[in-house]
């Protein structure tokens, strides 16, 4: 068995995260999407830090494109004018970088130690996974409709 | 979803004679925002149909005035009163106290237990060797009371007001939340209390330094000062009572100001019992 | 007051950046614990330095023992503002010189308290 955070505690660091910078107005709701179904939106952003020492893994976060924009706008504070444009990609793989490293470092704390935390990685498009790497807890949300999907994976030793 | 007038004065009623927190009118947004959550669990379409639901469900009863109540706190609140609490209440304490080496102390409207567990561990600091300390957590509600007990706290609440000093020495990791030490947990008793129940202090017994802070603005001026009257031979003689900061300016009516007097320490003021005087004796002693 | 925000994060240097703006903060920013020391050299030292743990070129961990190894930068205040959350990590920092430590995620209140408990912030004064 290789070890793995519960979905619960998962879930409660994604729910602290997002309610600390995006505040309570427009919750975040567990929604959960059946095993092996895609996630529930074309157009994404995804995100990864990895976790490596007394345990090894890697924490994803894949969020539809408008809510990545939500967020990245609420982050930096911008203004109605500011975003008349919409965010620059840029500023999205910040803000999207950043919310993976903050829920990575929680999840790693739940585990065996010492661990390092990466930097992390940032893509427009969906997360790809290393092959062989198995999912080990998973949670998915929906702010206003949008979907958020956070998983944690590792490559089970020989 | 929006709650309707009547609903409104409903569950206000109810907060009301069950806790004596006001909720007037204006608050609809406050109940609508904590009790959607409790409806949708429920299976209820809104909450005006999980008001209705309420009247006659107790569990659900109890869920929603859990909700209802203002349960905002932190560690060391406002800071100054601890810093009182160790500069001058126990040092002077500590001196009229030396034949029981025991101090009781009360926080009277715990919340989660901030309050209790910031003193709990000034006493572990400062409580010479071989005294003991007893503190009393009370709240009206339940679900408050269970964490206390618990003694866990979320990554969010242990931000708040705690130095990350005394978060090594006292907690420990537990899953994504951190566990009081079990020295402080034995330090802390718990006990529900209704402070607007007329008969709720009768048994409870005398302390040192009584915390009542940031409750009495949730109340109508009768409550407050009923309370305060109330709260009078629970607060040793020589012992302190401590309001919240926007507490301290309170005006009472004279027969209660009459029970208390102000002492400044430091930046607070604590309330301190009044020697118990013969009202106005009808005739001069040797007349 | 002048504070450094020092954060590879342009969205966290940003929240912090608002927070501390209402409390009358001056800012000053940087990507890295590197960058930060440049400054520090060519003599924008501030008074409050707020430190994230992971970043490129130099962590807040060195950081901190940077700047604890030179007297000159003793009267600096260090705050470690990290998603580092094991208690042994927190610990590490105390013992390298910062002064108190904030968890991510937090609220701004969060940030307000621990200013408050290292004196560099009044409620009452602000209200
Ligand atoms: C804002 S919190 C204050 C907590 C703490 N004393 C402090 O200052 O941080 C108010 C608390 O008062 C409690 N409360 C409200 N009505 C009460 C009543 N009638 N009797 C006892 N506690 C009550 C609430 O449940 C809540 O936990």
């Amino acid at each position: 068995m290789t070890a793995a955070p519960a979905i619960t505690d998962v879930q409660a660091i994604v729910e602290q995260v997002w309610s600390s910078f995006l505040g309570e107005a427009e919750p975040l709701l567990p929604a959960p999407v059946a095993p092996g179904r895609a996630f529930p939106a074309d157009d994404a952003w995804s995100a990864a830090v990895s976790i490596s020492g007394g345990w090894d893994a890697a924490v994803t976060v894949e969020l539809s494109t408008p809510l990545a924009l939500s967020l990245t706008t609420t982050m930096l504070g911008l203004t109605a004018d500011e975003t008349a444009e919409g965010p620059l990609d840029a500023d999205v793989a910040d803000a999207v970088g950043e919310l993976v490293n903050m829920i990575g470092g929680n999840i790693k704390s739940l585990m065996p130690g010492p661990s390092v935390l990466s930097l992390p990685a940032v893509a427009a498009g969906r997360a790809a996974h290393p092959s062989g790497a198995a999912e080990v807890a998973r949670f998915d949300g929906v702010r206003a409709g949008q979907p958020v999907r956070v998983a944690v994976h590792v490559i089970p030793q020989p | 979803m929006t709650i309707s007038t009547s609903s409104f004065q409903l569950i206000a009623a109810l907060v009301r004679r069950e806790t004596a927190m006001v909720y007037d009118s204006g608050k609809e947004y406050l109940v609508e925002a904590r009790l959607t959550p409790l409806a949708t669990a429920a299976g209820c379409p809104d909450v005006d149909a999980y008001i209705a639901r309420i009247s006659t469900d107790l569990a659900e009863r109890r869920k929603a005035l859990d909700a209802l109540t203002i349960n905002e706190t932190s560690w060391f609140r406002d800071q100054t009163p601890y810093q009182a609490f160790t500069e001058t209440m126990l040092p002077r304490l500590i001196e009229t106290r030396a034949a029981t080496r025991r101090l009781r102390i009360w926080s009277a409207a715990c919340s989660s237990g901030q309050e209790a567990y910031s003193i709990a561990m000034l006493l572990d600091q400062h409580l010479p060797p071989g005294w003991t300390a007893d503190i009393l957590a009370t709240d009206v509600s339940t679900a408050m009371l269970e964490r206390v007990r618990a003694g866990r706290y979320s990554q969010v609440e242990m931000n708040r007001g705690l130095p990350a000093t005394t978060l090594v020495k006292y907690f420990t990791r537990a899953g994504t939340e951190w566990e009081v030490s079990p020295e402080l947990r034995r330090m802390v008793r718990v006990q529900h209390l209704n402070l607007a129940d007329a008969y709720a202090f009768t048994a409870i017994g005398t302390y040192d330094v009584v915390l009542l802070r940031n409750v009495l603005i949730y109340f109508d001026q009768a409550t407050k000062y009923d309370i305060l009257r109330r709260m009078r031979p629970h607060v040793a003689p020589d012992g302190y009572l401590l309001l919240g900061s926007s507490e301290t300016t309170l005006d009472m009516p004279a027969d209660v100001a009459g029970l208390w007097s102000r002492e400044q320490l430091g930046r607070v003021q604590a309330h301190r019992p009044v020697a118990a005087v013969p009202v106005a004796s009808p005739t001069p002693i040797g007349a | 007051m002048r504070a450094m925000i020092i954060d590879d994060s342009r969205a966290m240097r940003s929240i912090l950046r608002r927070i501390l703006a209402g409390l009358d903060f001056e800012t000053l920013e940087a990507g890295n614990g590197r960058e930060a020391l440049d400054l520090f050299e060519a003599g924008q030292v501030p008074d409050l330095c707020l430190v994230d743990w992971n970043m490129p070129l130099m962590d807040g961990y060195t950081f901190i023992t940077e700047v604890r190894a030179n007297r000159d930068w003793r009267d600096v205040t260090l705050m470690m503002v990290t998603t580092e959350s094991e208690q042994g990590q927190i610990v590490k920092a105390l013992a390298a010189g910062a002064h108190e430590y904030v968890i991510k995620p937090f609220t701004p209140d969060a940030i307000v308290d621990k200013l408050e408990l290292l004196g560099l912030v009044n409620r009452e004064v602000l209200a």
